[in-house]
């Protein structure tokens, strides 16, 4: 009997492999095939748990509540994002994207299911390794650039997970490597140590602050489909996935961590959708929010209290589906119009309505509007926010009301930079250029209008689905009481009421309506291309302001990149090191003896 | 069922509100023709406009997308109307329906989504300088708001449901404290942004961008806009009489004094409305962001301390 669960990864990396001979068409066929397969899969797990998979009398796999609902997510997303991919992925890269695809679902499915550390750090790697070939695949200029940025903060973020992993192994021996039952106390150098590597872990993987630079570079300049596949979903999903072990199994986290968490959070949000307000590049947009709502779920997950727990995890899952939505519709775009500069698009809403309406949805679900489920989870990571400022001290009850303030105002500027998104590309005035665009293909209309309706469904439905049927298990499990909601909040009965309410004022409008079509009114003037507004603009005021052009400024000269920062000093360093070396024989000996005198100072001094 | 849509339709939500608010426009038009020496219009005009209105064309521009140019208003009054049951409900009768403060915050964006989207989908070059200027005013105004609903929150213990609120005024009513007083004085300024009346009516800006979103709308459709706006004169006021002035009580001499609570907080509006030119959308930024804001985050504090 073979067990279930390496069949996740077994099979798509089969098919991975099998994919190498074959042409491009059995390849998608293969893919597809597989895909489907671990859905069934998922299912047949949903009705019944498998059994655990053992090498050596060591547990390597197994699965729980967090991780079947982080499973099914991703074989979800990457089935639809599949669907996507089946016609439109660039001929180029065509051939080697459908052996990546199943490769990074096989690894990514390997760290979700992994309990034994050293298996999840060889998972880990992997995913991140195939991040880099992704981004390898990209056809812009700065292409090596990012993929070589991105695997040095991700791969060098894994070094950090292997040294957290040895530490708890080290401080916890019972455990035998062992993951995920260990609840080790926050006390003592190296426990926190471990924390914060492990932190780094997740952080850089999910794209947290300050690790999350690589995300937006990576969105730029690889394949779109990558884009949605990896830093919008599956990253996201193995991220959060190891933040929620750390704070309710790995570790007992003590408050002074929680607030650290959710300060790191409501820095990620807000930050994040600063830099997002001001991008002329659609793809750079989307990935500053994709960095921007890990925020939110940062500051759920690692806020300590059950409501914002849930809020956090489902905001979790919406995220992977509206950011995938508001990426695949960009393809569309793209793909249709060659370009994805904001600058040069604009009035689309009229030659690619079904799109529109899908990134409309997305778009107003990633800004929480209700009854979407964006505002769902919102609202629940808020409610989580106030139980846990009513039981702080007054100090810090105003720390924590500016974070939370901070991050409901993100929501408003996440608003804000989407409309400009939406403006640009689907409203205003079409170039002439564009006249010739047309709707999207079947396959990409499918992907992207299902995910759409997906958003409506978790939004109107969240607490009989998503909450009841994956999240609520997960609290149980862990021996958590399922939380009262203090806040009132009906989706079903606004989406009602807002419907009739619509629908009343449509009646009124049919039955009053006498059309005439006309021009555009300037003034008596023609319309003109020059009378363009593009709405990438939108914000100059913003930028100008004080002290946010200096702050903007800072950040386009990339003093808050850490990889930037990081490299400098390692370059400087080098630099400075390599000037040392004249070959003079004088110099060298007067090294040695200046190093001597430096190690009996320190010998002193320790002494 | 039947009473939702009671409640929705006829009381408090469609037909009330917008009956209402276009008594209380007229009174603004009135207010607003006296402090300029004119004679203003008689009392049923609002209703004579929004009906001659509906009897005319709808004009609409070939090159827009025309479906979101005619759902946008639709859309737009579909959403007052579902605040105008909520808020409405909980200024009558004193219950939470549907929803907290929170989705009430949220709720009241989704006006200048429908604005952007029908401004930007005519394709006309001023629409869309009107939408970028709606959605900056939003953000101006926004941070503000969600300090000032703060305070009310704090200081009625960390309730979130709107008739948890106004229980907690029951022994005093958060104005009388100094961050309540704080809260309602901004509170005031941001909803005179949120209904883009003067000096921060910079999206439509008739004598520079031509009334801006609206330009291109006519007939039937413009009057979704006013009803609207109507509307928001209605809804606006009494969330900020529920927030800070204890809200409305309908028994005895309570009925008087809801109604000149409302009412000066529509003077108020007015007064300012008169007596202020319009500002440009970086004074705007500035003063909500560098001055309203920090003097807000003072209140929230005073208010964690429960003064």
């Amino acid at each position: 009997m073979i067990n279930l669960l390496v069949l996740f990864i077994v099979v798509p990396l089969t098919i991975s492999v099998i994919n190498l001979f074959f042409p491009v068409v059995i390849r998608k066929g293969l893919t597809f095939l597989s895909s489907v397969f671990l859905l069934f899969l998922c299912y047949q797990v949903y009705l019944k748990s498998p059994a655990d998979f053992l090498m050596y009398d060591r547990l390597v796999f197994s699965i729980d509540k967090l991780g079947f609902f982080t499973l099914i997510f991703s074989q979800a997303l990457s089935f639809i994002i599949l669907i996507f991919s089946l016609k439109g992925v660039d001929k180029e890269i065509q051939s080697s994207f459908f052996i990546l695809f199943p490769m990074t679902v096989a690894f990514c499915n390997g760290a979700i299911l992994a309990v034994h550390s050293i298996v999840l750090m060889i998972f880990w790697g992997l995913t991140g390794i195939t991040l880099y070939l992704f981004a390898l695949l990209g056809r812009t200029k700065d292409t090596p650039k990012t993929a070589k940025k991105t695997f040095i903060i991700v791969g060098g973020s894994d070094v950090f997970l292997i040294l957290g992993l040895l530490l708890i192994g080290f401080l916890e021996p019972s455990s035998k490597m062992t993951l995920w039952n260990v609840h080790l106390a926050l006390s003592g150098e190296l426990a926190i140590t471990a924390f914060f590597c492990l932190l780094i872990a997740s952080f850089a993987k999910a794209g947290g602050f300050p690790f999350h630079t690589w995300v937006p570079d990576f969105c730029q300049d690889s394949p779109i489909e990558s884009a949605a596949l990896l830093p919008a979903s599956l990253d996201k999903l193995l991220g959060i996935y190891l933040l929620a072990r750390m704070v309710t199994s790995l570790y007992v986290v003590t408050p002074v961590i929680y607030l650290v968490l959710i300060t790191l959070g409501a820095l990620t949000v807000i930050t994040a959708v600063m830099m997002a307000m001001i991008q002329h590049n659609g793809r750079k947009l989307l990935g500053y929010h994709a960095v921007s709502q890990v925020g939110y779920m940062i500051m759920g997950v690692g806020s300590g209290n059950i409501v914002a727990y849930v809020g956090g995890l489902f905001h979790l899952i919406n995220h992977t589906i509206y950011k995938s939505t508001l990426f695949l519709t960009l393809g569309s775009v793209e793909k249709k119009t060659g370009t994805g500069n904001l600058d040069d698009m604009g009035g689309l809403a009229k030659k690619m309505p079904l799109t529109f309406v899908a990134a409309l949805i997305g778009a107003l679900s990633i800004s929480g509007i209700p009854p979407l489920n964006g505002f769902f989870s919102k609202w629940l990571v808020y409610q989580g926010m106030f139980e846990v400022i009513a039981g702080s001290s007054k100090g810090i009850q105003v720390w924590l009301l500016v974070c939370l303030v901070l991050a409901v105002f993100g929501s408003a500027l996440t608003l804000a930079s989407f409309m400009k998104f939406l403006h640009a590309i689907y409203l205003g005035k079409r170039p002439k250029s564009l006249d010739h665009v047309t709707e999207a293909p079947a396959n990409q209309l499918v992907a992207t209008l299902s995910l759409a309706l997906i958003c409506i469904v978790f939004g109107l439905l969240a607490m009989p689905l998503p909450l009841n049927k994956l999240i609520f298990p997960i609290l149980t499990q862990s021996g958590l009481a399922i939380p009262e909601f203090f806040g009132l909040y009906d989706p079903m009965l606004i989406f009602w009421l807002f419907g009739s309410a619509f629908l009343v004022g449509l009646l009124i409008y049919f039955a009053t309506r006498r059309v005439r079509l006309d021009e555009n009114y300037l003034g008596g003037m023609e319309s003109e291309e020059k009378f363009r507004i593009v709405g990438t603009a939108f914000y100059n005021e913003i930028r100008q302001m004080s002290p946010l052009r200096s702050i903007y400024n800072w950040a386009e000269r990339k003093y808050f990149d850490c990889y930037d920062m990081l490299s400098k000093v390692a370059f400087g360093l080098a630099h400075f090191f390599s000037s040392m070396h004249r070959g003079l024989l004088q110099m060298y000996s007067l090294w040695i003896v200046f190093g001597f005198l430096i190690m009996l100072i320190i010998a002193v001094v320790i002494r | 069922m039947t009473r939702w849509l009671f409640y929705l339709l006829v009381f408090p939500g469609f037909l009330f509100t917008t009956i209402l608010g276009l008594l209380i426009v007229w009174v603004d038009r009135k207010v607003s023709a006296r402090v300029q020496f004119r004679q203003g219009p008689p009392l049923f005009q609002n209703f004579n406009d929004i009906f001659k209105l509906f009897g005319k064309e709808t004009m609409i521009v070939k090159e827009s997308a025309r479906t979101v140019f005619v759902s946008a208003p639709i859309f737009a009054f579909g959403m007052i109307v579902l605040l105008a049951t909520i808020v409405g409900l909980a200024a009558i009768n004193r219950i939470g329906f549907a929803g907290d403060i929170i989705v009430v915050m949220y709720l009241m964006m989704i006006f200048s989504v429908a604005v952007i989207l029908g401004g930007g989908s005519s394709g006309n070059v001023y629409s869309s300088l009107g939408a970028g200027r709606e959605i900056k005013l939003l953000l101006a105004d926004e941070l503000v708001f969600i300090l000032v609903c703060l305070i009310p929150i704090i200081q009625s213990g960390y309730k979130l449901r709107i008739d948890e609120i106004l229980v907690a005024q029951e022994s005093g009513v958060f104005i009388g404290s100094i961050s309540g007083a704080i809260g309602f004085i901004l509170g005031l300024l941001c909803i005179q942004a949120k209904m883009t009346l003067p000096p921060f009516h910079i999206p439509e800006a008739e004598t520079e961008i031509v009334e801006g979103p609206f330009m291109e709308y006519s007939g039937p459709l413009l009057a979704f806009w006013k009803l609207s706006q109507g509307m928001m004169y209605v809804i606006y006021p009494a969330l900020l009489v529920i927030l800070f002035l204890g809200g409305f009580k309908w028994t005895g001499i309570g009925i008087l004094y809801s109604v000149l609570k409302y009412l000066l907080i529509v003077v108020l509006m007015i007064l300012i409305k008169n007596t202020n030119p319009r500002i440009r959308i970086d004074t705007a930024l500035n003063f909500f962001w560098r001055i309203a804001a920090p003097i807000c985050l003072i209140g929230v504090v005073l208010s964690v301390w429960g003064l």
